[in-house]
């Protein structure tokens, strides 16, 4: 019993100081925001994709009533309008494309 | 010098970087608290000191400010050294006879060392928190959020293994 009380006192006066305190404190912290923004950014991507769903549904539920609209109208469609569409939807991708180029750079 | 507990208060109104006191303050509790349960691993008492601070301040909004701060601390530090040891073992389990093998940094008073080894993990714990940071038997029960009867029958089982 004595021994074990000498080692036990000897273990009280022993003393583990940990390297660098200040660095180590400013690491956790980094540690702690890194982690934040992760949670931020999965909780901003969440948000986005629940708005980009519903966004395609409210988008693609009339277009069973435009594709009818289409097929009925074929026979009289005019090329002009053909060129009219294609110019626009290459529009609408090419200005998509500069967004999305424009934000991988920012993110990047 | 500011209560640990308005710390904490300030560290939730205003921001992380008041976190980093608290931490300052107990890095050496925590890293002491860690070598002495892994028998001077050092590398095992840093993550295990580092992964506390980390999910204390996950937490931070659980914490009961009617409780003591270091107490609260300890009891996630505990459960760190657990969930570390039990990777450590799922790692050694596996075969690597073919691996290099890995000594581990061993630093401190291995007279200490020495005389814990023959208990287990949950037995090392409360022989350390009890004989070397003399805490009550009911605080350890308390942040260990274990029955006191547990704690004691465990702790009576320690000491007649050590005797």
């Amino acid at each position: 019993m004595n021994q074990l009380e000498t080692i036990l006192e000897k273990e009280k006066g022993t003393s583990y100081p940990q390297r660098n305190k200040e660095l180590f404190s400013f690491y956790i912290l980094t540690l702690i925001n890194q982690e934040q923004a992760s949670r931020k950014l999965k909780r901003k991507l969440w948000i986005s994709l629940l708005l980009i769903t519903a966004g395609l549904f409210f988008l693609l539920s009339p277009i069973s009533e435009m594709m009818n609209y289409f097929i009925l109208n074929l026979s009289n469609i005019d090329t002009v309008d053909i060129f009219i569409m294609a110019a626009v939807s290459y529009g609408f991708l090419f200005v998509l494309m500069v967004l999305l180029k424009k934000r991988i750079a920012i993110l990047s | 010098m500011e209560a640990d507990e308005e710390l904490v208060r300030r560290t939730l109104s205003e921001g992380s970087h008041h976190f980093g006191v608290l931490i300052q303050r107990y890095a050496d509790y925590l890293f002491g608290l860690g070598m002495r349960l892994t028998s001077g691993n050092k590398e095992l008492a840093e993550d295990i000191s580092q992964q506390a601070f980390m999910k204390s301040f996950t937490y931070l909004k659980s914490f009961n400010s009617q409780k003591k701060f270091k107490h609260w601390l300890t009891g996630i530090a505990v459960n760190c050294y657990k969930d570390l040891i039990q990777k450590e073992n799922q790692y050694l389990s596996l075969n690597i006879k073919d691996e290099p093998s890995y000594t581990p940094h061993l630093e401190g008073n291995t007279d200490f060392f020495n005389l814990i080894k023959p208990l287990n993990e949950d037995e090392k714990v409360l022989f350390t928190l009890k004989y070397v940071y003399e805490y009550q038997v009911n605080e350890i029960a308390d942040l260990l959020n274990q029955k006191l009867g547990t704690v004691k029958s465990k702790l009576s089982r320690a000491l007649e293994k050590l005797t």
